[in-house]
């Protein structure tokens, strides 16, 4: 058996895990009874709320390897080798992804709470399926509870977000048919040059 | 200065503004109460009751102290004994002085025994574990009727607790009137007597209850709190724990949301640890602890009789309301009133009126402040009684209650007779759009069309429609007040210092709009900072629909004496008198044309000339409180073989005055109905024969998810209030009172039974359905 | 997590067997962790965690549906082949499972290695006559997925491993009825779940949610199969219901949807 594939916890009980934040690779100790939404939170990324630690309101949603999963109902050892997203490695304030400014622009965040779940389970319903129906929308945001919004702004929300993503898409497309016709070019000219 | 009297002449206010937290929020902003520790922090972990009603023989800490790592075990012995009430209310609260830090005497499973300080919160959890009490169980009572009678168990044999009108028979708050001009019923052709019950039901705001108590570096108590209510946060921790006010801070973030369960003074333990321990001690809920320990809306049985004639006069009516307050009455006296106030005006009643009102101690979880606060309770009783009365002499339900509710510039003797807590204020209409709202509502619901299309329908699967109407209050006229102050800084923008508590619901945002709107700037012009008891002047809080129409105001006040002062240092700048200047698009402009920036009047009375800083502070409470009004219509799909009613559309046609930000008042009201939708359909705590809660968790406690259900949709009708802040009014708790009674008559309509009993489960609606059929065969 | 020493992610069936086998290790499976994630028990060592295994994949083997003992409900519920499999019942199933989140991470696998009144799958395995494919400590066995409850020696997660769920290849185009009646569509608990084939030779009324495993009402089922009226086939199946302990609502409410399916309302 793979020794790399087997990890020890020391007297008490903590591991020492590896794993990918954000996109920042690094280690964390962590206890065996602590959840990914603990020692999350325990590290720093407050944006992860534990709302009621039995896997049913979805405000401790991240993404793991860009699935959206219940931070507190995976073990934090769980984790090891794993690329966790959270709310903060979307966008911030001064730099906010579509999905975050579409939530702004509904109306759709109240007080807050549930809205980094909310947010992530978007990400990932609108990277599978950009342009979703209604029923669609509903069903992949379920395990999301609020108390505040009824839901209606927040279906718009991810609708608003589908629309700015295509364009963005369109956007990058567009740019990158861009550069790819200025390299040819400078290929091209480059040839010329040389045949000179 | 020309007084805006129409909203299209309105900027700012009437916008869909953005919420000035709502990016911060959608990043993850580390705003909330938890979001932020402290060195050297301890963990808190309370000890509950595991027995609805004992008295403690003997607590032995000596094995919890074994644990390392704790730092404090504080049990009865430890703390202030002072009679004081939870509830945060104005002083003197109108609630009975009946609670205790720590008691030698617990009343319902998941009252206070003992509370623990410890390094880490696994310490702590088992330090608990080990605390050995030697209770003597006393016989408890649960149910409202049965504590009311002659002999049965008195939950509050204390001889220092105060205000308790009747404790020997568990009267925790009562209030009877009466207005019989007639004998009863003499002019009715029909009579009617029904009751109405709802269950046990929580808030289940997303973020737990938590609170960290610290030091600042002058040895304040400093509390950071998830509070609806800042200000009785600190005068009753003072109270409690007999420190002086002027020596306890709070600071209220950002909250997850409250609906009334914030609206409750817990800290007073977590205060008790810091005071005990030096050190910062955070102590956060858990979802079962909020469930049980925390706060629930009062269960109650509505009881109504009235009478009714042919032509469609409600000739009498008595309204009943018996609630469940639980343990300790906080907000006993309160909802039990505006279970009255809020409700029977909206009627046109003939001859006699009579409201029944009791609030009854029960060994079972405390009943608080929920969103409807009384109202809900009522109404649901009311709204279906409508229809009966309606079915009974064949007239059109819509028709019956266009003609049977309060018009503008009417009144109600019971707006006088029933405050909160006094004697209320008389109030006439002065803005009311129910009727158009009920007019929209039956053209967007299409409830005609739909009510031919079921008037004949066959097989297992069928449809109905229903439909209530409702209004509320804005704030407590007469005691609710608020304040606000705002200064101008450099660049023209300004600082709000607000004491209202934006628990989500984006107070901050609608005051700072109103604001603008006075100062002619954009609300994103305006810093708000809310609510600090240090920093920010003082505010009841958020509760009662009092924020848009009280703190709104008292911005609005605030803000216009701002404007003076800019006037004034705006008229030397461009030599003009003040009357020819207003303020526009950040500007002062004068009639003649020649204008000066904010800033540039700033930067004058901060440096150059007469330095003064431009700031101001105002207050505001209200003489009256004009209710919003609503109508609600559902339609239902009831499936015979199960019992199983789903909701297929529900509309939701309000009048909240001048909807302040659109999108916000829209997103409260479709909160609300939705809340109403879910504890119609689906809430209700359960209990164990010895009173222990049997599902108190999000797993069996069930809200609905964005997929449970047919979407809100919610219409405003616009009106002018003259007292509120550009004509608006409250808006954020009126539409959870909807849906019991509209889905209630929609299942009547569907398949002829009357659900009187909350929540409408598949089983109970089967059962009803099974006793119909027996009583038709039987006849 | 109270007494965990080990946390091991081997990416060989082989390796995590050595390590379930190996008493060193008190070794538990565990895939999603959904069910007993937050009750692991106090015996147990090591959380052998086999999201790692090669156990994802769905296909068509020998003419079976072969489901990995790995795939979440969120794979089963999208994934072509189940859509298209005894009209699609078995993504339907996957579908009604809680919420996205919890479908995002729970297995089949998980869902069927333990007796338990919320789980989803059983009842509708057991009215397909599923097959499971387990790794023991003698290698692999195919058992019947109704008989693998029964079979004392077999305890999943503890002394082997589901590897796959087959589903007979007469079943791609059969029709089932599956019904999940509970409070909210999210709900764990279920007032009921029923799983019926009205299959002449071979009817079925699975009963689940009301035990920790489902049952098929036999008497019933060999009523339809005679022929016997509605009326006789519904008072069968209320009495399988009852002799579970079952009254009341639950019972009402699943005889009802019977009499709904056989177009006797």
């Amino acid at each position: 058996m793979n020794k790399e594939e087997i990890l020890q916890a020391d007297e008490d009980g903590m591991f020492t895990i590896t794993l990918s934040v954000n996109g920042e690779l690094g280690q964390m100790i962590v206890s065996r009874n602590e959840s990914l939404v603990e020692a999350l939170r325990h590290y720093g990324w407050k944006g992860t709320k534990k709302g009621c630690d039995t896997g049913d309101c979805g405000s401790c949603t991240v993404l793991l390897n860009d699935k959206p999963v219940l931070g507190c109902m995976m073990p934090a050892v769980a984790a090891n080798g794993g690329n966790i997203t959270t709310i903060e490695g979307l966008g911030t304030v001064r730099n906010p992804h579509p999905i975050q400014e579409a939530f702004v622009e509904a109306g759709a965040v109240q007080c807050g709470y549930c809205i980094p779940g909310m947010i992530l389970s978007t990400k990932a319903l609108l990277d599978r399926n950009p342009e979703p129906t209604e029923a669609e929308i509903r069903k992949a945001l379920d395990g999301n509870l609020c108390r505040c919004t009824g839901y209606v702004t927040q279906v718009q929300a991810v609708n608003i977000a589908a629309r700015k993503m295509k364009a963005l898409k369109k956007k990058q497309e567009k740019t990158a048919a861009k550069e790819a016709e200025k390299a040819a070019r400078r290929v091209s000219r480059k040839a010329a040059k040389k045949n000179k | 200065m020309e007084e805006i009297k129409d909203a299209k002449d309105l900027k700012v206010v009437h916008t869909p503004g953005v919420k000035l937290d709502a990016m911060g929020l959608a990043c993850g902003a580390p705003a909330y109460t938890d979001d932020v520790e402290f060195p050297n922090m301890l963990h808190a972990k309370m000890l509950w009751s595991p027995h609805a009603y004992a008295k403690i023989k003997n607590i032995d800490t000596t094995e919890a102290w074994k644990v390392p790592g704790v730092k404090a075990i504080l049990t009865y012995k430890d703390v202030p004994r002072v009679p004081h009430t939870t509830a945060g209310q104005g002083y003197p609260e109108p609630s009975p002085y009946d609670t205790y830090t720590l008691d030698n005497t617990v009343r319902y499973v998941g009252d206070r025994v003992a509370a623990v300080a410890a390094e880490t919160l696994e310490a702590a959890r088992e330090a608990v574990s080990k605390i050995k009490v030697e209770y003597e169980v006393l016989k408890p009572v649960f149910g409202i009727y049965e504590a009311m009678e002659e002999g049965a168990p008195q939950v509050h044999t204390e001889k220092d607790s105060k205000n308790i009108p009747d404790a020997k028979h568990n009267i925790a708050a009562k209030f009877d009137f009466e207005i019989a001009p007639k004998k009863w019923f003499e002019e009715a052709d029909y009579t009617f007597d029904e009751s109405w019950t709802i269950p046990y039901l929580q808030h289940c705001a997303l973020e737990p209850h938590t609170t960290i108590c610290y030091f600042d570096n002058n040895g304040r108590l400093v509390i950071r709190t998830s509070t609806q209510v800042p200000f009785h946060v600190r005068r009753i921790v003072a109270q409690a724990l007999q420190i002086p006010v002027k020596n306890i801070r709070v600071i209220k973030p950002r909250i997850g949301g409250g609906f009334g369960s914030k609206q409750e003074i817990l800290e007073d333990i977590v205060a008790a640890l810091a005071l005990k321990t030096n050190r910062p001690v955070r102590l956060e809920y858990t979802r079962k602890e909020v469930f049980i320990s925390s706060r629930t809306r009062h269960p109650s049985i509505c009881r109504i009789r009235c009478g009714v004639k042919k032509d469609g006069t409600i000739t009498d009516l008595e309204l009943g309301i018996y609630l469940n307050t639980g343990a300790y009455g906080s907000h006993a006296l309160t909802v039990m009133m505006c279970a009255g106030s809020h409700v029977i005006p909206m009627y046109h009643v003939k001859n006699n009126i009579k409201f029944i009102g009791r609030s009854v101690y029960t060994n079972l979880p405390v009943a608080g402040a929920y969103r409807g606060y009384g109202a809900t309770q009522s109404f649901f009783g009311l709204e279906c009684m409508m229809d009966m009365m309606a079915e009974k002499i064949g007239m059109d339900p819509v028709e019956f209650r266009k003609m049977n509710y309060i018009r503008l510039g009417e009144g109600s003797p019971v707006f006088k007779a029933m405050g909160e807590g006094r004697e209320g204020v008389e109030q006439f209409i002065t803005s009311t759009g129910l009727m158009e709202g009920i007019e929209k509502g039956v053209k967007e619901f299409k409830w005609y069309e739909k009510a031919k299309k079921y008037r004949k329908q066959k097989g297992s699967i069928r449809r109905g429609i229903g439909m209530a109407c409702m209004m509320q209050g804005s704030g407590i006229p007469e005691v609710d007040m608020a304040s606000c102050t705002i200064k101008l800084n450099e660049d023209g923008s300004f600082n709000m210092l607000a004491g209202c508590a934006d628990l989500g619901t984006g107070a901050d945002t609608v005051l700072a709009q109103i604001a603008a709107e006075v100062l002619g700037v954009k609300h994103t012009d305006i810093v708000v900072l809310s609510a600090d008891t240090d920093v920010t002047p003082f505010d009841v809080g958020a509760y009662a629909s009092s924020t848009t129409f009280i703190s709104g105001n008292a911005a609005k006040k605030t803000a216009e004496k701002v404007r003076d002062m800019i006037l004034a240092v705006g008229a030397k700048i461009l030599d003009e008198k003040v009357e020819n200047l207003h303020l526009e698009d950040r500007k002062v402009v004068a009639k003649s044309g020649a204008s000066c920036t904010l800033s540039e009047v700033a930067n004058t009375s901060l440096y150059y000339y007469d330095q003064h800083q431009i700031i101001a502070s105002a207050s505001h409470y209200a003489q009256t409180s004009p209710p919003p009004f609503q109508a609600n219509f559902a339609e239902v799909e009831v499936d015979t073989a199960t019992g199983k009613v789903t909701l297929l559309d529900y509309v939701s046609c309000i009048d909240c005055g001048t909807a302040v930000n659109t999108q916000l008042a829209q997103g409260q009201n479709d909160g609300a109905c939705m809340n109403g939708i879910s504890h119609t359909l689906s809430e209700g705590l359960e209990f164990s024969a010895n009173g222990t809660p049997l599902n108190a968790s999000f797993r069996r406690y069930k809200i609905m998810s964005m997929n449970d259900t047919a979407p809100v949709r919610t219409f405003f009708i616009p009106t002018w209030e003259p007292n509120g802040p550009f004509g608006a009014k409250s808006v954020s708790e009126i539409g959870i009172n909807g849906p019991l009674p509209a889905i209630s008559n929609a299942i009547y309509n569907a398949v002829g039974v009357r659900m009187h009993r909350a929540p409408f489960t598949p089983d109970k609606v089967l059962a009803a359905l099974k006793e119909k059929k027996a009583a038709e065969q039987a006849e | 997590m109270n007494n965990i020493k080990y946390y091991a992610f081997p990416s060989s069936v082989a390796d995590a067997m050595n390590i379930l086998l190996n008493r060193k290790y008190k070794a538990l499976v565990m895939a999603g962790g959904t069910l007993v994630g937050k009750a692991i028990p106090a015996t147990a060592e090591t959380y052998l965690d086999i999201r790692n295994l090669p156990l994802k994949d769905i296909k068509v083997k020998g003419g079976k549906l072969v489901i990995g003992a790995a795939a979440t409900f969120d794979d089963i519920d999208n994934s072509e082949l189940c859509r298209e499999w005894a009209g699609g019942i078995l993504s339907q199933v996957a579908s009604q499972c809680s919420s996205q989140l919890i479908r995002n991470m729970a297995t089949i696998g998980g869902n069927i290695a333990r007796p338990h009144s919320f789980n989803m799958f059983p009842v509708v395995l057991m009215c397909m006559g599923a097959e499971v494919m387990l790794e023991t400590k003698n290698g692999k066995i195919l058992v019947p997925y109704a008989s693998l409850s029964q079979n004392k020696n077999l305890k999943p997660g503890e002394n082997c491993i589901i590897l796959e769920v087959l589903l007979p290849k007469k079943t791609k185009t059969q029709t089932f009825e599956f019904i999940k009646l509970a409070k909210t569509k999210s709900s764990w608990e279920s007032y009921v779940t029923l799983c019926f084939s009205n299959e002449k030779k071979n009817p079925k009324f699975v009963v689940g949610a009301l035990t920790p495993r489902p049952f098929c009402a036999v008497e019933a089922e060999k009523a339809f199969a005679k022929g016997a009226p509605a009326e006789e086939i519904l008072q069968k199946f209320t009495a399988a219901i009852e002799a579970v302990k079952v009254t009341g609502y639950r019972a009402e409410a699943a005889t009802n949807l019977l009499r709904r399916y056989l177009g006797a309302e």
